[in-house]
């Protein structure tokens, strides 16, 4: 969850820092050095090797296979590639992916950065209503929350009569293939709390000289948000970008719980991990699942580069940070 | 469950703190890998599909097994259908599956094929298991190509369950013998009357085409594939469509919101077709009453029926072929067990069991008298072992018939989607 | 909250604007709490009314739905469900502790050949899906017979594969002052004992949140026990609440299903309750801090 920014800027800093380091790390205590931080390290190498980077060798190599756990694995080229294209429910669990991301996500940030803004406007009760707002981020990803949803979005319950009462009927979201993915969208911004905190801390970075200035000149609040505020937390923005985004690929849980297991109706919430797990462990078609993930990291690798090379553009970092 | 496996997970949590090593293993202790111990106990792990209610029948009559064979313990674990063949199937193919468990008509082919079924034939030679005192050579269900793969625990059959309450309204009484048209016109009849829809979704359960199919003289599936054709089946699903979209037929936005629930029982539909044994379901859930009429015909006969059933299977792979068959034998012979389990997974099928356990509650005895009736009228045919691959086929067209209804796909596009899912099952 | 008692009462507009902002604020508040405030309400209500009855709280609140569950489900009591996640989110937070900040002191604090290298292999693995891995390591726990263990679900929390935890600590071990150490390598310290009794304690705030942190993820956890336990009695919490609904052939218990969400919620609120500082000044920072 609180990573990338850093990453960011940091990782140039410490290979320079490295590369000055180097000549220490000769000779006797460099040798000494050396065992140290490998034996410290050796449970995450342990982990890395037997649990990282075994099991995506193997994945890649599953995934030009033929493997249903009951035979050996049998090459078969880009088979379960072509397979994946030419098959509609493969397409249809990438559309509603991407339907899912590229709505929940922009929706979630949006309102963790108004509600931020409007708590960084007020000390008062802020670190209550910063607690309060975070607090679905902790349980929203439990099955507790996913049948608390479903049973919300019901034919009868509270969101089908309020919609009623302002007019446009449309029953229950849970059984409706046109309107069950917003349930789930509902859910994720629903957590938006984990992103508005970042933001606020980066609100409180913001030097309030800045904006006086800015008030000094005549500036409006929206001018002052757009050429100070937005600038000064476009770290913290990209950062959260990032987190979302490639979360938001992965979601599962939430709807495997909401759509009782079936990922549907009419394939409606077949979300990819939830196809994936439908070919790997229901129909132990497991070369495909693994291809369908090696697609899925493809997807997610395109977009971090996507991200990481727009942000020259538009992340502006202070030289002086550290 | 029992407190044996408390001690060892408070001995666990005790060791989580000393440190990661001693943790896995104590885990792995938990996993155990049912053997002989010290004393010549020999451990049998048995699983099985269902809920609550049966869990605590098996558990009743276990513990009566366990009495009668001090020798041997069962430990027993269990899931709902679906997750249930998810992970009997991981556990198959690591070489690993349970020594006894639930089977199907459906999954016979599948895994005879891969080597995980036991032939009972051998064991009951060798007097560890009988084959004798069962109804209406039920046991016929259990063999494929002259094996004994399985033994049935209780019959059952397709029937039409119906919300007695609103047919009165309707005024509609369905009689043997009668026809789809009557049915149809009766669907209408309760749909004007009522207000409510006449069927759940006919048109997407896999049972019920088959038999309409069998009437017709063909099948669903044959040996090694579908007994149908694309224009079979996209003529069953665009008249099922129209009777959604008439209002007939319950709108399976609705029904896929009642789940768990059915939409009968839910008051959204005012009959559902499934297996009799499942009858039971519908009065507890609903508050309705409700009651069971026949499967309509076309000719004014012939029904298609044939008794299906649960069985019980053992593993090839099982190092205690003996005690598995011992154990099957007394759980489909033992009088006691049958008065535990009683109609839970179908009218008992053995005649020692069926004979002991006398229903009580109206609806077990309609539904015996259902399927005394059924079997009376001579119109039960035969069940053949389905191809390797029927569960996904099963499976598959639940899904897009169901789906279908939501008008999100053409009925040419469902039928073409089906039958390329199909043929990829049957070669997986 | 401790700021609302200490500032004295704005007046004129400034006091207007102050009101408009809290009614926005408990507004917003309002529709965010609505579900866990249901949830509550609901847990109380027979199960026909749960779905269709507007009334958060009912007229006449029921306790049989609570009570249904202390008989358990399926013979198995549902504490045995509760000891389950509690085993494996303390077991998951020992895990966390000590391999994470082993690996983090590596890299924080020792200079050795190939850090780089590892730290941006470690980096990667942070925004690495974890699907990718899911089949190959299921094979794998499947030939060594461990399904149906926990030992799947624990093995990489005693192995620092959770990046994120690792990186956490970094940051906050590179921020201690370097002298701290210096002076106690020249007392002649090695580095298990600037680890242990000068590195750790001062960590304590970052340990804090990776565990609670941990514990709650573990709670939460769907995936791994759905892929990796098959047995009801080894169940977490997580897998006891779907026995729930999954009920096929026999009526859901709705009343039963709710009653038991809220209490598998309870921990995880407490939690946040008793250590909300923790968390949300921890989720803050690793934002920001570099």
């Amino acid at each position: 969850m609180g990573t990338a920014v850093t990453l960011v800027k940091d990782s140039v800093p410490t290979t320079r820092k490295a590369r000055s380091a180097a000549p220490v790390t000769k000779g006797r205590r460099g040798r000494r050095e050396n065992l140290a931080g490998y034996l410290f390290m050796s449970p995450w190498i342990a982990g890395f090797l037997l649990l990282t980077a075994g099991p995506m060798v193997a994945s890649l190599y599953f995934a030009f296979t033929d493997y249903n756990l009951f035979n050996s694995p049998k090459w078969v080229g880009f088979d379960n590639f072509t397979a994946m294209f030419d098959d509609p429910r493969w397409r249809k669990s990438v559309e509603v992916t991407a339907k899912y991301v590229v709505i929940g996500t922009p929706l979630k940030l949006l309102l963790a950065l108004g509600v931020a803004l409007l708590l960084a406007q007020s000390r008062r009760g802020q670190a209550f209503y910063r607690a309060a707002f975070y607090a679905p981020s902790l349980i929203g990803a439990s099955v507790s929350i996913g049948f608390v949803w479903r049973s919300l979005f019901s034919d009868g319950a509270v969101v089908d009569r309020t919609q009623s009462f302002l007019g446009f009927h449309v029953g229950g979201w849970v059984g409706n293939a046109d309107w069950v993915l917003y349930c789930l969208v509902a859910l994720t911004v629903w957590q938006f709390g984990a992103p508005m905190v970042i933001f606020l801390a980066g609100l409180k970075q913001v030097p309030r000289e800045l904006y006086e200035a800015a008030e000094m000149d005549g500036a409006g609040p929206f001018r002052r948000f757009w050429s100070i505020t937005l600038p000064m937390i476009s770290p913290v923005l990209f950062f959260n970008v990032l987190l979302e985004t490639i979360h938001s690929f992965q979601i599962f849980g939430s709807a495997y719980v909401v759509s009782n297991t079936y990922c549907g109706p009419a394939d409606a919430t077949l979300v990819y991990t939830c196809y994936l797990y439908q070919k790997g462990f229901k129909d132990a078609q497991m070369g495909f699942a693994a291809a369908m993930a090696w697609m899925l990291l493809l997807a997610v690798a395109l977009v971090t580069a996507v991200l990481f090379w727009s942000q020259k553009k538009w992340v502006h970092y202070e030289e002086d940070a550290r | 469950m029992g407190t044996g496996t408390n001690v060892e997970r408070r001995t666990v949590l005790k060791a989580a703190g000393v440190s990661a090593v001693t943790l896995g293993l104590a885990a792995t202790a938990c996993g155990g890998n049912g053997g002989t111990s010290a004393d010549g106990t020999v451990t049998i792990r048995y699983s099985w599909w269902g809920a609550e209610e049966r869990a605590k029948k098996i558990n009743q009559s276990i513990a009566l097994f366990e009495k009668k064979y001090p020798k041997i313990k069962v430990k027993t674990d269990f899931q709902t259908y679906q997750s249930f063949w998810e992970k009997f199937q991981t556990q198959a193919a690591g070489g690993n599956p349970p020594d006894v468990f639930q089977n199907a008509v459906g999954f016979l082919r599948k895994y005879d094929r891969r080597g995980i079924l036991l032939d009972l034939n051998s064991q009951v030679k060798a007097g560890n298991l009988s084959l004798d005192h069962f109804r209406a050579g039920v046991t016929k269900v259990g063999e494929v190509d002259g094996k004994q793969l399985g033994v049935p625990v209780g019959s059952n059959t397709m029937a039409l369950v119906i919300d007695k309450k609103v047919f009165e309204r309707a005024g509609v009484d369905p009689a043997t013998g009668w026809t789809w048209d009557d049915y149809f016109k009766a669907l209408k009849t309760i749909h004007d009357k009522t207000k409510v829809p006449g069927d759940t979704g006919y048109f997407a359960i896999m049972y019920l085409y088959d038999l309409y199919l069998r009437q017709n003289g063909k099948a669903f599936f044959t040996k090694d594939g579908l007994g149908f054709d694309k224009s079979d089946l996209t003529e069953w699903w665009t008249d099922g469509y129209g009777r959604v979209k008439a209002g007939i037929v319950t709108d399976p936005k609705i029904v896929a919101q009642d789940q768990p629930k059915s939409s009968l029982s839910a008051g959204h539909g005012a009959s559902e077709f499934t297996w009799d044994n499942f009858t039971v379901r519908y009065s507890a859930e609903g508050s309705s009453t409700y009651g069971l009429a026949p499967i309509p015909t076309m000719d004014g006969k012939h029904t298609g029926q044939y008794l299906a059933s649960l069985m019980l299977s053992a593993s090839a792979h099982t190092s205690h072929p003996k005690e598995a068959a011992q154990f099957i034998d007394f759980m489909v012979h033992d009088p006691a067990v049958g008065t535990i389990m009683g109609y839970d997974r179908g009218i008992l099928a053995s005649t020692e069991q069926y004979a002991a356990f006398k229903p009580t509650d109206t609806v077990s005895k309609e539904i015996a008298q259902y399927e005394d009736t059924t079997a009376k009228s001579g119109v039960l045919g035969t069940i053949t072992p389905h191809p390797s691959g029927a569960d996904t086929v099963e499976a598959a067209f639940l899904r897009i018939g169901g789906d279908l209804g939501q008008g999100k796909t053409k009925v040419t596009d469902a039928v073409k989607q089906f039958f390329t899912e199909s043929q990829a099952a049957f070669q997986a | 909250m401790s700021a609302t008692t200490t500032k004295p009462p704005a007046l004129g507009r400034k006091h207007t604007g102050s009101l408009v902002w809290h009614l926005g604020a408990l507004l917003i508040l309002a529709v965010i709490l609505y579900p866990v405030i249901w949830v509550i309400g609901a847990s109380f209500k027979p199960s026909k009314d749960i779905i269709n009855s507007l009334q958060l709280f009912p007229g006449h609140p029921i306790l049989s739905n609570f009570k249904g569950l202390a008989d358990g489900i399926a013979d198995i009591k549902i504490w045995t469900f509760f000891e389950n996640s509690l085993f494996y989110a303390l077991g998951s937070v020992v895990g966390i502790l000590v391999s994470c900040s082993l690996t983090a002191y590596a890299f924080a604090r020792i200079r050795f050949a190939g850090r780089n290298l590892l730290f941006s292999l470690m980096i990667g693995t942070l925004l690495l899906p974890y699907h990718v891995l899911l089949i190959p390591q299921y094979v794998m726990f499947q030939k060594l017979q461990l399904v149906n263990t926990y030992v799947p679900l624990l093995i990489g929390k005693y192995l620092a594969t959770e990046a994120f935890f690792v990186f956490l600590m970094v940051q906050f071990m590179r921020n201690l002052p370097k002298e701290l150490d210096e002076a106690a390598r020249l007392d002649g310290c090695g580095h298990l004992r600037i680890y242990w009794s000068i590195v750790l304690p001062l960590c304590r705030p970052a340990l804090i949140t990776s565990a609670i942190f941990t514990f709650i993820n573990a709670w939460n956890d769907f995936m791994g026990p759905l892929i990796y336990l098959n047995e009801p009695g080894k169940y977490t919490v997580s897998l006891g609440l779907m026995m729930f609904r999954d009920s096929d052939g026999v009526a859901a218990n709705y009343g039963g299903m709710i009653a038991m969400s809220l209490v598998a919620l309870l921990p995880v609120l407490l939690f946040f309750l008793a250590f909300q500082r923790y968390l949300i000044d921890g989720m803050a920072t690793s934002g920001l801090k570099g």
